[in-house]
Formats: structure tokens, sequence, C-alpha cells
């Protein structure tokens, strides 16, 4: 029988207790990361986020918050095409985010 | 039999055996390193017209840099003089010791300090030919272009350069030597004319001149030492300098007319390339890395120092464009983009297994027929492409399969670019496969990124690869697609991709001018500008991009036409954001000069 609706697995984030050291690793290699509003222009384009539930939003939500086993999974599914990086309004280079993060992840 | 001797000679002849020993050292270490499919070719080759082929291109790329000239005249002459100045300085000089000493055989140093041992002809000694005057015209051809080599260091434009190369120490060591060995031949040279006569017009005028103002006879061997003692200098640091060169052309250019080549994996092949490039510089006007994103230190030159120092960071060997402009210019022949690519790999960890399983047995295409369109990730940002390349199907009335139109996968050449080559290689198996799935006979594709690997790296064997602008105008000859010349002035960009990249520069230009008039920009072609937003260069930011693309953009603008035409979906995005002048694809060029039947 469906519902509509489900209960939400208890998700907290404990910020002080996640090492922070690769976010800001990745902050400092590519600095117009900082600018990133999270509008998801580069989610609606992605080659492979048509496909599986791969988003380069989500990944760098996951960085940022240290939340690095789930990104590591992630990062690779990129395929490199470049549709986001010509798509962000904020022009950040997307591709340098995950190659950094395939060197330091 | 007379032996010719004087200890002066000590620091020339070990500079040569040294210089020797470490050539053959690292020649043979490089030829181990071969594979031994190379090592087969190059047997193989040896006693074939390639070897011919080669010798008549060590004698006009090594001695006479005749490709030098095609970028500028005085530089040509700079580069040929030096070289072929010198080499007929030691032919002539070979000669003459053979007239004065018949047969018997002599060391090395007796041909290069000769004037010493004879400053005039011994007795009964017939010569037909006085070598002296042809000995001294050029060895004055030589100071000539020392004297232009010097000016190039402190005004490069003077020589057709606006920049020129920024050298190490070793250079510099070599480089100081070089400059004072031709300065000191001549000053040894006519300190003995002026003591013992002999000489000619230079030699002895020089040796009068000092006999003036100076005990010739006193500084005579001090002066014989200084040249011995900087020859021998050159020739240590030569296999240390970009000097290495001069011998490492040659094995280069036999290696390339064997078609022994750089590969996607590291070898030795660029070991022998790496050591062949000259650092002339030529590679650093052209980078508009250099000249519009202001960045001093990826230039080809300096990407294969580092190389050869082992100094190689990841950051220079990304940093670039890889439009190919330097390879076209290089007047060496190295295949620049190819060892750059084979220089990013391995610098990426791999995270999981198989990270692209989500794209296993993925089959989105739709529709049927022999003619399949892989439109390529690129093109689905600029929809008016897929809308004109519709219409055109439509219109000629072709049954097209078109494989990634509702969401495929990626062609697989950012990857490569990247460096990831097993990424890659997953993205063409998953594509090949889809491919041969569906039967299909032609592929067509907007993307010349896509083509490029379509042709290079996929194994499609009975499938053509075209790209739309090749299967346009095969159309419109086959008389299949109506179309009328609206009489627009459009100027054309070559993608680098599709130019340099793949060698297609004609079939645009033809479909241009069935449906408009072309006018070209003063780069056009093979010399034709990059956009910036190249999918290889993952290093610089949107600002740089933006840099190089506006002022790519200012050379189309310049020629007054109404449109830019370009044929490559990213070139497009990238013009489009600069440019003042509309930006249009090629397929939408057509598809506004479509007659409806």
């Amino acid at each position: 029988m469906k519902w509509g609706y489900n209960i939400v697995t208890k998700r907290s984030i404990d910020l002080d207790a996640n090492d922070m050291t690769i976010a800001l690793k990745l902050q400092e290699a590519e600095e117009s990361l900082i600018s990133c509003i999270a509008c998801g222009c580069c989610t609606a384009t992605c080659t492979a986020g048509n496909l599986t539930d791969f988003n380069f939003r989500q990944l760098h939500t996951l960085v940022r918050r240290g939340e690095y086993d789930k990104a590591r999974e992630e990062a690779e599914k990129c395929m490199l095409c470049g549709k986001c990086f010509i798509i962000c309004p904020r022009g950040i280079n997307t591709r340098n985010v995950i190659l950094t993060l395939r060197r330091i992840l | 039999m007379n032996t010719y001797f004087h200890p002066f000679v000590i620091p020339f002849s070990l500079g040569v055996l040294f210089l020797f020993a470490t050539l053959i050292f690292k020649y043979v270490r490089w030829y181990l390193g071969l594979t031994s499919d190379e090592k087969l070719l190059i047997r193989k080759s040896l006693f074939t017209v390639k070897s011919l082929k080669a010798v008549k291109e060590c004698f006009t790329e090594c001695l006479l840099h005749l490709k030098i000239y095609k970028v500028n005249l005085r530089l040509g002459y700079m580069h040929m003089s030096l070289a072929f100045g010198w080499f007929l300085l030691i032919l002539v000089g070979q000669l003459e010791t053979a007239t004065y000493l018949a047969n018997d055989f002599v060391p090395l140093y007796v041909h290069v300090f000769f004037r010493y041992f004879f400053p005039i002809a011994p007795e009964g000694v017939v010569h037909n030919i006085d070598y002296a005057p042809l000995m001294d015209a050029l060895l004055l051809i030589i100071l000539i272009s020392v004297g232009l080599a010097m000016t190039k260091r402190l005004k490069s434009k003077l020589l057709g350069m606006k920049k020129t190369t920024r050298h190490t120490l070793g250079d510099r060591l070599a480089l100081s030597s070089l400059w004072l060995i031709f300065p000191a031949r001549l000053l040894a040279e006519s300190a003995t004319c002026g003591a013992h006569g002999g000489g000619s017009f230079l030699t002895s005028s020089v040796g009068d001149l000092m006999a003036n103002i100076c005990p010739v006879d006193m500084i005579e061997l001090p002066l014989w030492w200084l040249y011995s003692i900087v020859l021998g200098i050159f020739m240590v640091s030569l296999p240390f300098s970009r000097y290495l060169h001069i011998f490492a052309e040659i094995p280069h250019i036999f290696l390339k007319n064997y078609g022994v080549r750089a590969k996607n994996e590291k070898s030795t092949v660029d070991d022998f390339q790496i050591a062949a490039c000259s650092r002339c510089g030529i590679c650093i006007d052209p980078c508009q890395m250099q000249s519009s994103a202001g960045v001093n230190n990826m230039q080809s030159v300096y990407f294969l120092r580092d190389c050869r120092q082992g100094t190689l960071e990841y950051k220079t060997a990304d940093n670039c464009l890889m439009c190919g402009r330097c390879e076209q210019r290089c007047p060496v022949g190295i295949d620049l983009n190819t060892i750059r690519l084979n220089r990013r790999q391995g610098t990426l960890l791999r995270l999981g297994t198989n990270p692209y399983s989500y794209a296993n047995q993925l089959d989105t295409s739709s529709g049927s027929g022999k003619v399949g369109y892989f439109a390529g990730c690129m093109t689905s940002l600029s929809p008016r492409i897929l809308h004109s390349m519709d219409r055109i199907f439509e219109s000629a009335r072709e049954n097209v399969w078109n494989a990634d139109r509702d969401g495929g996968i990626c062609c697989g050449r950012p990857l490569m670019l990247a460096g990831d080559i097993d990424g890659a290689r997953k993205m063409m198996q998953m594509n090949t496969e889809l491919f041969r799935k569906h039967q299909i006979e032609t592929l067509v594709t907007s993307c010349p990124i896509c083509l490029k690997v379509f042709k290079e790296e996929y194994n499609l064997q009975g499938i053509r690869v075209l790209h739309h602008s090749e299967y346009i105008l095969e159309l419109i000859s086959q008389g299949r697609l109506s179309v009328k010349n609206n009489g627009n002035l459009v100027t054309y960009h070559d993608p680098c991709e599709l130019g340099r990249g793949s060698g297609i520069y004609a079939a645009p230009r033809e479909v241009i001018e069935a449906v408009a008039s072309l006018r070209e920009a003063d780069e056009h072609s093979e010399h034709s500008l990059c956009c910036g937003s190249s999918l290889a260069n993952t290093v610089i930011g949107t600002p740089q991009a933006y840099k190089i693309a506006s002022d790519a953009a200012a050379c189309f603008e310049s020629t007054g036409a109404q449109t830019l035409i370009t044929s490559c979906p990213l070139c497009k995005k990238a013009f489009a954001k600069v440019s003042q002048i509309p930006v249009k694809d090629l397929s939408e060029l057509v598809c506004e000069s479509l007659i409806c039947k």
C-alpha cells in the first residue's frame, strides 16, 4: 500500500567531528568554488546525472561537509564532458574540482 | 710521419670523447627502451626509400632549417648560417687537411686546430684550390650569425620573434661557450697568421692588425688554449643543454620517417623527441595562453624542458588548450600534443572498480536507419544545432538513428585529455557496442571532439565517420539537399579539433560557399585561433577562457562579416558569450538556406 510518505532515516552531521582538511584543500585548489550559489545548473545539464543520481552539487555538498566516503563513490562517475563548466553562472571550473578530488580524496 | 701535437688540444679532445660517450649511452638506452614492434619497424625500414627521405630531411632541417624560414626570413637565415656554416667549416676543413696531408691518418684535433699546425702550406704540397679564403669566408658567415643570435637575445623582435625562450643555467653556460667559440677561433687563427704569415682576407688582415698592436707570437698560444677550452666546455655542456638537439634531431628525423611516433602511453620515443627540442621558442608566440591569458610557464618549450629535467608538475602539463598551434609551427616536428597527453596520465586516483557501471547496456537511442547521428554532449547544450540537423536530415529524406538524443554517454575524449585513458576506454567500448548493435554504416557527429576520438581511438571498421560539415557537403553535392545562396557575408572559425586535429578545412568552407559568401580572418585554417574553452585545459578558469575567446573574436569581427560561423558546439558557446557579431553553427546557416521541396 502506498501512503504517499515514508519515514525519514535519521541523518545528522556533526561538522565539528568531521575532518575538513580535504574540503579546505579543494577550496584552495579551485578558489572560484566559494562563489557557488548551489543553483543546480551543473546538475541539470549533467550527462552522467541524466543516467544516474550522480550530481555535482551533491558531490560538492558532501565534500564541504566532510563526508568523504560517499564523495569517493561519486567523484568518479563524472565523465568530464565539461557541460557544467560551460553552463555555470558563477564560472566555476567544475572539471578542476573533480580532477582535484580524484587526486586528494 | 709527423706527430702533430700540442697540450692545448687536450681540453677539446676530452670534450669530444665525453660528448660522444654520453650520446652513445643515451641513444642505446633509449633504443633498448623501444617496444619490439618499434624495433622491428626500424629494422624493416632501414634499407628502404624512407631512409633516403630521412637523410634529405636531415639536410634540409638540421642544416638548412627551411621550416624556420617560413616563420621569419631573418630567423631562418640566423639558424641556417650557424648550422650549415659550421658544417661547411668542418667539411672544408677536412678537405683542406686531406689535401695537405695526403693519406696520412691524423687525430681529429688536427682538423680543428689546422691553422696552428699549418699556417702556410708545407713544401711539396700541390693544391688546386686555395682553401684559406673559403675558410675565412665561412668563419665570417658564422661570426655574423653569432652576432644575429646576440641581437636576438637583446631584441628578439628584430628577428621576427615577439618573445624568446627563458634559459636554464646549463643553457646559459652552453650558450656563452658557443658564442665564444668563433671569436676565439678568429683571434687564435689571426694571431698565428700575424706571427707566421698565411691566412686570407679575414685572418691575415686581423693578424696584421694584431701584430701592430701586440706581440702576437706571445699571445698566439694562450689564444689557442682559449679556443680549445671553450670548445671543450661546449662539448661537455652540450648533452645537458638545449644543444643536445644538434645530435638528437637526426635520430628523431629517422624515427619520424619510419613511422615511430609518440603514443598515448609514455615511451622512449618521447625521449628522442624531447631531446630533439632546440628550445628555439618558436612555439611561444602562437600560444594564446601566453598572448591572451598571460600564462608564461606552460608553453611547449618549457613543458619539454621540464620533461627532460624530470621536474614536470601536473599543473604545467594540464594547463594547455592543446589547440595544436605550437605543434603546427614546431620546426622540429615534435608530437607536442601526444607527449603532453601521455604526461597527464597517472596523476588521477582510481577510486572505485567500475565507476561507469551505471551506463552498462545503456540504450536510449531512437529512430532507425543506416545513418547514425551522435550529437555529442556539447551539442545537446545548443538545441539550435540539434534542430537544424533534424531539418537537414528531414529535407534529405534520410532515415536517421539518433544515438544520444535522449541522453547518452560521453565519447571518452574528455577523460582521455584529462589523463584517464582507462576510463575513456570504457566509454569507447560502450559506445562501440551501441553502434554495432544498431548496425549503422555511417556515423555523423556535430562535435569535432567526438569526431577526433571516433576516428583515432575507436575501432569502427566498416562505419564511415563523418563530421556534419562533410555530411552536409555530401548531401548538397549529391543533390539531396537544395540550398540557396543568401549572399550574407560570413567568416569562419576552424575549431582546433576539426582543423588541426582532424585536418578538415575544405568541407565546411565549401558548404559555406554554397549558402553564403565567405571572408577569411587573418589567421585561418591551420593558423586558426582557439576559442579558449578547450576541454584539454582543466586549469584555467572562466576569466582567462573569456579573455582568449574575446581576443580571438576580435580577429573575426575585424573582417567586417555579419556572422561568425563555426562548426563545433563548444566553440559556438565560447564565442557567443563574447562576440559582437552573432555566432552560428554551420548547420544553422545551412538550415536557414534550405529550399523546401
